[in-house]
């Protein structure tokens, strides 16, 4: 299967030591690839790579190339806004804009796709269907989405990012902020998904990634240091530094 | 002991200074409203100034007052917002440093300088003369740092997560100024405006040559028509010292306008408190 995403020797600083060094991967298409490691690996800074996100951060330099679908998104004709229609992203706490439930699903929509005015209230349904929320909100749909729980607010911000139609998902650390029953809200969520998108999810809980992802990439101290099929990744890693991390939670790299 | 001692000293000297400022406002303003208050009555606030602002009321004079900030308002506002956006949004980290100079030096200008510059550039260069146009222009660009400032520090108090969560959506940087900068910062565009503009309201130096006449004007009907205004209106009536009436008339003028600017800017406070909990609910 031809891949997603091409990284070939991504090496990413923001002006002083390394973050990224020399990693080369792929993603494939339709899977859910979870990235581990310990905390400062350089996990979110990969992901952000990937929809050109780290670009605001002063000093960034990113070297090597970044391919998605074969064009690299790092050339200076890159139309960012457009790769980032196509790769979505979700955040680590929820982002709610100070507007009623409806309104934030459409926000995206409502700006990129102006003339479909007429579908508006289809796509708020169908999105809330699909992160399983509608039955919940339903009829507070112009109440403020503030009042929402943090599970449904995280929810909700799926839905907004599914709204613009993305291929691809990224997800930091989207359960970090969450308690039990919403992060499980959120796996099946993943789980029913993927197949139709492609989802790179960053997590610091092994049992997370074991549970919800089909590719696993370990990342420790800004190197890949392993990157395969999760059930052979958990069950029999190849190196020393994965062994150790899975059995301690550290890694010295 | 001692650094009990400290504690006390340096707690009522702390005491002591903020009970002198909040003194002094009561005092200035008390002396304002017992002085001014004989003066106001309807007809005061409602009649055409008579006999050179002994008899008569204020109307016009209120009138041309807030004919002059809201046309200053007008203008001021989309130049400072242009400039709060374009200086936090696409200038040049770099060069950031340099326009914060640059509007802080605006704001220090002398404001009868403001005036002689207005008056020939926008009086006799433009042709416009002595007229609340000029005035209103005048207004504007002395009212510009204060609304550029505080909508600059509304925008760069947005947090972080509004501006990834809509670029993340993938609109462009127009969009998203749009979208989310704009709305997420309005408290600092009502706030620095209304400040600017109670700022506005108490200037004289930079409108009386430019702006403003003492009488024979009522409303203007042309963009080139002076006003008479509270501002100068005070002035006036308080060189006449001598005459008691022109002086309770000139205190009641000042009572008025103290009301209008503790209005625009109390009411900016809490405008600003308004759409901040409504942003935070």
């Amino acid at each position: 299967m031809k891949p997603l995403f091409t990284l070939k020797d991504v090496s990413i600083d923001y002006g002083t030591s390394p973050v990224l060094k020399n990693v080369s991967l792929n993603f494939d298409k339709g899977k859910v690839t979870s990235i581990i490691g310990p905390s400062g690996a350089g996990k979110s800074t990969l992901l952000r790579t990937l929809n050109r996100m780290n670009d605001h951060i002063p000093c960034f330099r990113l070297r090597g190339e970044v391919f998605f679908d074969d064009e690299n998104i790092y050339n200076n004709g890159t139309k960012v806004p457009l790769l980032r229609q196509n790769v979505g992203m979700v955040f680590q706490k929820p982002c709610i804009f100070p507007k009623s439930i409806y309104d934030n699903v459409l926000f995206g929509v409502r700006h990129l796709c102006s003339g479909r005015k007429y579908e508006f209230p289809r796509i708020v349904e169908e999105m809330l269907k699909a992160v399983s929320l509608w039955e919940e909100v339903k009829d507070k749909l112009n109440r403020s989405a503030l009042e929402l729980s943090q599970g449904q607010q995280q929810r909700l911000s799926i839905a907004r990012a599914l709204a613009v139609e993305p291929r691809v998902l990224l997800m930091d650390e989207p359960t970090s902020s969450l308690d039990p029953t919403s992060t499980s809200a959120i796996e099946e969520l993943v789980g029913r998904l993927s197949g139709n998108l492609t989802i790179v999810i960053v997590t610091h809980k092994l049992d997370q990634a074991k549970k919800i992802a089909d590719d696993v990439v370990f990342i420790c101290e800004g190197k890949l240091i392993e990157h395969g099929m999760s059930e052979n990744v958990f069950s029999n890693p190849y190196q020393q530094q994965t062994k150790d991390y899975l059995r301690w939670h550290l890694c010295k790299c | 002991m001692r650094r009990d001692l400290k504690e006390v000293i340096f707690f009522s000297a702390c005491t002591t200074t903020t009970v002198t400022a909040i003194s002094l406002l009561f005092i200035i303003l008390s002396a304002i409203f017992v002085r001014g208050l004989p003066a106001i009555n309807l007809e005061f606030l409602t009649a055409e100034s008579r006999e050179f602002g002994k008899n008569g009321g204020i109307f016009y004079q209120t009138m041309g007052t807030l004919i002059l900030i809201g046309a200053a308002g007008v203008l001021a506002l989309p130049i400072a917002l242009g400039s709060a956006v374009y200086q936090t949004e696409y200038l040049s980290p770099s060069l950031r440093g340099t326009a914060d100079l640059l509007v802080y030096a605006l704001n220090a200008v002398p404001t009868i300088i403001f005036g002689l510059f207005g008056y020939m550039f926008f009086g006799v260069f433009l042709k416009l003369g002595v007229s609340w146009l000029t005035g209103s222009f005048i207004l504007a660009i002395m009212v510009l740092p204060t609304v550029i400032v505080s909508i600059k520090e509304a925008i760069e108090s947005i947090p972080v997560k509004y501006l990834e969560a809509g670029l993340a959506l993938g609109l462009t940087q127009e969009r998203l100024v749009r979208a989310v900068i704009i709305p997420q910062s309005l408290h600092g565009v009502v706030t620095g405006l209304l400040l600017g503009l109670a700022r506005a309201a108490g200037e004289t130096a930079a409108i009386m040559f430019t702006a403003t006449t003492f009488s024979g004007v009522l409303l203007p009907s042309s963009f080139r028509e002076p006003v008479t205004t509270l501002q100068t209106h005070i002035l006036i009536l308080a060189q006449e010292a001598i005459n008691p009436r022109a002086l309770t008339n000139a205190w009641g003028a000042a009572l008025v306008l103290v009301a209008l600017v503790m209005f625009m800017s109390i009411g900016s406070m809490l405008i600003r408190e308004k759409i901040t909990l409504e942003a935070e609910r």
